[in-house]
């Protein structure tokens, strides 16, 4: 069997959560099938400018053919776009101007999937909210599985959206909470579709202890991954340490590690890392008391499964669903919806190293048991072969 | 790592935590309330401390001395009044008018002040109603515009047909008369 991996962009050295997703499995799936990635030329996910040069190249094995983007993205023009159609009363054509705009605008990638659909069984489309997946999904929808990592995001809203959830052939959620939404939106019930799309691998070495002593971290610390982004729920995150800090009085430091687009506070007990490498994130997950996520849209948070691999307890922000409904079923993780809430669990979180510890332990037994590879790779085997029977039939 | 102290937690959990068996939203319920908790404290706690307002916060030899100084104060106010009896009848001839005058005034503010009440909460529902009418006259624009475009369509529509039933007439013209020139030529 031939299966075609579409996304955005694609490449080791982007770690975009949808991104991550679809090399992983890609990679793990290579076992079973021919597997090939359809992508463009971009990295930069706000401009999309072509920045690989080459057409096709391997990457862990699997086959890499990119497209070049044929106009990169105008950020000022696509966020005034954007406003506008959520605001105001608009047509269908505004919305599809919108899906340009959004891009990575690549007709050829459409083209090529147009001109070679016999040459594939399949086609995986990651993220709903591009133009290689809209155009892509609607260009060959018979053989298409939808990936959506699709968030409580406005844009879910726009009406060409609600008919793409009703093409594909399959649907393969990230969370059940992105099921119950999508479902609710579009009334896809129909499609078939599995839950659970990544499997969370720990590196062979990583020490908590060792991380401390190289950053020279004393006392209790929480910890940020990923991008330092308002959208991603910093400025409050920041501001409720802050004032944890001056009502509590406590030693606690918070830890961040990742890319940045905002201003971080100047604080002592902030403390910004940059950009870290698998084991150390993974060291520095085991360090920490806990793994603090404040963002509200999330599809899924590969960082919190990896908080919960090593056996560390999450302080998540209840606003956030899926982050909420993921702590509730695996017992892993305290929430919170206001600051006097996140002071209540943070405190408790670290007055009890035993209640720590349990959470942890839950976390990790739920993660093994819905977000390894085995189980991933055997939700993809059985959507196929359920699909394949169909098709017979 | 943090000072650990699970016999006796610091912000005094309401229930004890059974560690072999977590449930998440048994804590989150925990936590909530104890903040909703905190939260009326805090306001019953400003309350107490608005100049005037009564307070069960004052113990002991504070409360005994208040109520000392009040029953002193209560002695002098009878005391004066046995002494200013005799006057009483001369008192009251000077005062009455002007304590009639300052109940009428009072009597006439209670009243203003319950029609301002009335006023007010007339102007809340005026102010409820117009919200709804604006949300009415949204909608109603809304649908108007609508039926605007509506119309709009139909109308085109309208006239693509009207064209095509032309062309079609046209058409059925052509062909009756292809009809007659063929009946012509068969039984010439």
């Amino acid at each position: 069997m031939r299966i075609a991996f579409v996304i955005q962009r694609y490449g080791l050295d982007i770690s975009g959560g949808a991104e991550m997703e679809c090399r992983l499995t890609a990679e793990r799936l290579l076992k079973y099938f021919d597997t090939e990635v359809l992508t463009t030329k971009a990295f930069d996910y706000i401009t999309w400018r072509n920045h690989y040069l080459d057409d096709e190249e391997v990457i862990n094995g699997v086959l890499v053919r990119r497209f070049p983007v044929v106009r990169p993205r105008h950020p000022g023009r696509f966020g005034r776009l954007q406003d506008y159609l959520l605001t105001n009363e608009h047509t269908e054509e505004e919305e599809l101007r919108w899906m340009d705009e959004m891009g990575p605008l690549v007709p050829d990638l459409i083209q090529y999937i147009k001109l070679n659909e016999g040459a594939y069984d399949y086609f995986i489309f990651f993220s709903f909210r591009y133009y290689p997946s809209y155009w892509g999904v609607r260009t060959v929808p018979g053989k298409s599985i939808l990936v959506p990592t699709a968030e409580r995001e406005p844009v879910l809203r726009l009406r060409i959206f609600h008919d793409l959830f009703r093409l594909p052939r399959a649907i393969v959620y990230n969370s059940v909470e992105e099921r119950q939404m999508i479902n609710a939106i579009s009334g896809n019930e129909h499609i078939p579709s599995e839950v659970g799309a990544v499997g969370i691998e720990i590196p062979p070495s990583f020490s908590g202890e060792a991380f401390r002593q190289k950053y020279r971290l004393e006392g209790p610390y929480i910890l940020y991954l990923g991008r330092v982004d308002e959208n991603k729920g910093c400025a409050e995150l920041f501001s409720h340490f802050i004032r944890f800090k001056k009502e509590t009085g406590s030693d606690l430091k918070l830890v961040l590690a990742g890319s940045t687009v905002m201003r971080i506070p100047r604080h002592p007990d902030i403390i910004y890392l940059g950009y870290v490498g698998e084991e150390e994130k993974f060291s520095a997950l085991e360090g920490a008391e806990l793994l603090a996520m404040p963002s509200i849209y999330e599809s899924l948070s590969i960082v919190t499964l990896e908080a919960w691999a090593v056996g560390t307890p999450v302080l998540a922000n209840a606003r956030c669903d899926v982050l909420k409904g993921q702590c509730l079923r695996s017992q892993g993780g305290l929430f919170y919806e206001n600051y006097q809430e996140f002071r209540e669990a943070l405190s408790l979180l670290l007055q009890s190293a035993r209640l720590r510890q349990a959470l942890g332990e839950n976390g990790k037994k739920y993660c093994q048991a819905n977000y390894n590879w085995e189980v991933i790779e055997k939700n993809y085997l059985s959507l196929l072969e359920t699909l394949e029977k169909s098709k017979r039939s | 790592m943090s000072p650990d102290n699970d016999a006796a937690p610091r912000n005094n959990f309401p229930f004890e935590i059974d560690y072999d068996n977590i449930d998440v939203a048994r804590i989150m319920e925990a936590i909530k309330s104890k903040v909703a908790e905190e939260a009326s404290r805090e306001s019953g706690k400003t309350l107490t401390e608005l100049p005037g307002a009564p307070s069960d916060a004052l113990q002991g030899a504070e409360k005994d001395s208040l109520l000392e100084q009040a029953g002193r104060r209560a002695g002098m106010k009878r005391l004066l009044l046995r002494i200013m009896s005799p006057f009483a009848p001369l008192i009251k001839l000077v005062i009455l008018p002007v304590y009639e005058e300052q109940r009428q005034t009072l009597l006439s503010l209670h009243r203003t002040n319950k029609r301002l009440d009335a006023l007010v909460s007339m102007l809340h529902e005026e102010i409820e109603k117009n919200n709804r009418h604006q949300e009415y006259t949204k909608l109603l624009h809304h649908l108007v515009h609508n039926i605007v475009v509506e119309m709009s369509k139909l109308k085109i529509e309208e006239e693509t047909l009207k064209t095509k039933t032309r062309l079609l007439e046209k058409d059925f013209g052509t062909l009756t008369e292809r009809e007659r020139a063929l009946e012509k030529e068969i039984f010439k």
